[in-house]
């Protein structure tokens, strides 16, 4: 290729510029111009609909670098995840409606609560490598799940049973912006977890048992104790997210905070964006979300897809996730954070050389 | 403890594990001192590997005890056997795929011996060190996938040094080399002892058990055939029967 090393460079300068002033003015712009701009009426802020979305995609960004900890990092693909953020958010949800606690009093119990259960399942999960692990811990998602719908002590449900559970309404100004900040505050918390795990001590370990577990524990890695730690922070900042949501949507269930379609967005965020990287499963958290949200058809922006009519594309949507799971991760398998590195560019032959190195 | 251990380093008694109802290692029994250098040979399916795995913590003993300076070691997880300063390898080669080589030998130094801990930079300056000795110096920041046979099984041997063992226990390291690399890797394995590690170390080159043991013990079939001086060892008629067969055996007398 021609003068890669200082055009990339030189690239991935103007990359880190445009993206750090599109990050300060997603977050700031607001702030200052909310009311000036929604009378203005410019695009995406004057939507009330634009907030929900950004405050999603952070969701998903915390949900995605949290799932990077042990899915990225650590080698075991957790496919429960979505466990932890019903807990979070149920642990939330409990405090303030029926101990009527403060919100800022009862966030900080989901991710502990979260963490908790994750030691718990995980001690034994753990044991289990490769596929079996996954399927295991699909199953404890799905249960922990149906466990909070179903159970009930002296005829009544404890959890809000089928109906849910209703939150008082937080009163404060412009609500939908301070969720907005707070869940973004919770994705930059969760990346800047991740990046100091990759330098630390522990994260060594958790690269070392990824790579080859046995070998780690001749070296000295206490493997069983770092893998439920890197289960447990990960669920942990995974309940953080859950537990902001619940007071943000005000009303959870089981399917809002349950669903089993969130394990397998946070693995293809993390995957589209660059697993076991700092940067790489928000990135994907954004790209995927958007695309998710525009073939739902409910971006602000939008415009209809041809031969799929508007019933259909949610299903569509569906289809289109499943395909682009099989794509990336046959020609994208490092991420598309791959091509910010400076090292490589999307070509033809770097899609080609990605084809041989995952076929057998 | 305040003073140093009189008995042996490593203590092997009784030491039993089996497959099934297959006694892989039976009964065995040796003891090695601090700063010696031995060599386990024995016929295929001798129990060599086996007996490292349950040194090292990867396989729990079903009868025995095994002592490291007077205590026992038996039931450790392999974390903790190795925290105590027992560093191995692995004759199929174990590396961390996606590190360069500084960064495998750095998960050595960052976890290993307990009561020499270090933090990220002072453990891969140790990396550095380390990989001087066994000679890979210049392939620090290559990745594995860019060594070679030879230079993978420096890598195994240079990661175990790392943790700043005591006794190193090295699993033919010399397997699948040609006669110029053994030598080298000869030289790596003396460079190594000479720092003050007791090595024991399983091989089948004899050249090797020759070359650098001062003992050499033999297995067969999960038991101790013999052992002492390589010299006299591998002369004794039950080792040449248990390598060559009976029938070659009373032939090599009768000549």
């Amino acid at each position: 290729m021609i003068g890669t090393a200082a055009s990339n460079r030189r690239w991935r300068r103007i990359f880190l510029i445009v993206g750090a002033i599109l990050a300060a003015y997603a977050l700031l712009a607001p702030l200052t111009s909310l009311e000036a701009a929604q009378s203005a009426n410019i695009p995406l802020l004057a939507d009330k609909l634009w907030f929900r979305i950004a405050t999603i995609i952070a969701m998903f960004a915390v949900m995605a670098t949290a799932w990077n900890i042990i899915g990225g990092i650590t080698g075991y693909a957790a496919f429960g995840n979505v466990a932890f953020f019903g807990i979070g958010a149920y642990t939330t949800g409990m405090l303030i409606a029926k101990a009527k606690w403060p919100f800022l009093l009862a966030l900080p119990l989901a991710p502990i609560v979260a963490a908790a259960f994750a030691a718990l399942v995980g001690l034994p999960l753990l044991r289990l490598r490769g596929h079996y692990f996954a399927v295991a811990s699909l199953g404890v998602g799905v249960a922990v799940g149906e466990l909070v719908q179903n159970i009930d002590y002296g005829g009544q449900p404890v959890f809000g049973g089928a109906s849910g559970l209703f939150l008082p309404i937080l009163r404060i100004d412009n609500r939908g912006l301070a969720f907005f900040y707070l869940m973004s505050a919770a994705a930059v918390f969760s990346i800047a977890v991740t990046w100091w795990v990759l330098r630390s001590r522990f994260g060594y370990g958790l690269i070392a048992i990824r790579e080859n577990e046995e070998a780690a524990s001749v070296l000295g890695v206490n493997t069983t104790a770092y893998k439920v730690a890197a289960f447990a922070l990960a669920a942990a900042l995974t309940g953080l997210a859950g537990g902001i949501f619940s007071q943000w949507n005000v009303f959870i269930n089981q399917e809002n905070v349950f669903p089993i379609e969130y394990n397998v967005q946070m693995i293809l965020m993390a995957l589209l964006g660059g697993t076991g990287t700092v940067f790489g499963p928000a990135a994907g958290a954004i790209l995927l979300q958007l695309l998710i949200q525009f073939l739902g058809g409910t971006l602000p922006i939008s415009f209809d897809l041809p031969f799929v009519s508007s019933d259909a594309r949610p299903i569509v949507a569906q289809v289109i996730l499943g395909l682009l799971l099989v794509v990336v991760v046959i020609f994208v398998p490092r991420g598309v954070i791959d091509f910010f590195g400076g090292r490589t560019r999307l070509s033809l032959s770097y899609l080609r050389r990605s084809l041989r190195e995952t076929s057998l | 403890m305040s003073t140093a251990p009189a008995g042996p380093q490593l203590e092997l008694r009784g030491v039993t594990k089996r497959f099934g109802g297959v006694a892989a290692v039976d009964g065995v029994n040796f003891e090695i001192a601090k700063g010696d250098i031995v060599g386990i040979i024995g016929p295929n399916g001798a129990g060599k590997t086996t007996l490292l795995n349950c040194i090292s913590g990867v396989y729990h003993l079903d009868g025995g005890d095994i002592k490291l300076n007077g205590s026992s070691i038996a039931g450790m997880a392999p974390h903790r056997v190795a925290r105590l300063g027992i560093g191995r390898t692995f004759q199929i080669v174990k590396p961390f795929g996606s590190m360069t080589a500084r960064e495998n030998v750095g998960i050595g130094a960052l976890f290993g011996s307990a009561h020499a801990r270090r933090g990220v930079k002072q453990a891969f300056a140790l990396a550095d060190e380390v990989l001087a000795l066994v000679g890979l110096k210049a392939k620090a920041d290559l990745p594995v996938s860019a060594l070679t046979i030879p230079d993978r099984k420096r890598l195994e041997v240079a990661r175990a040094v790392a943790t700043r063992p005591q006794l190193l226990l090295l699993d033919e390291v010399m397997a699948g080399l040609n006669n110029v690399e053994i030598d080298e890797a000869l030289e790596m394995v003396r460079s190594v002892h000479a720092t003050g590690v007791t090595v024991l170390l399983i091989e089948h080159v004899m050249r090797v058990i020759v070359g650098v043991c001062r003992r050499a013990i033999v297995l067969d079939s999960g038991q101790v055939l013999a052992q002492g001086e390589p010299e006299v060892v591998l002369r004794d008629e039950r080792v040449i029967q248990a390598y060559l067969g009976e029938r070659y055996a009373k032939r090599l007398k009768s000549s």
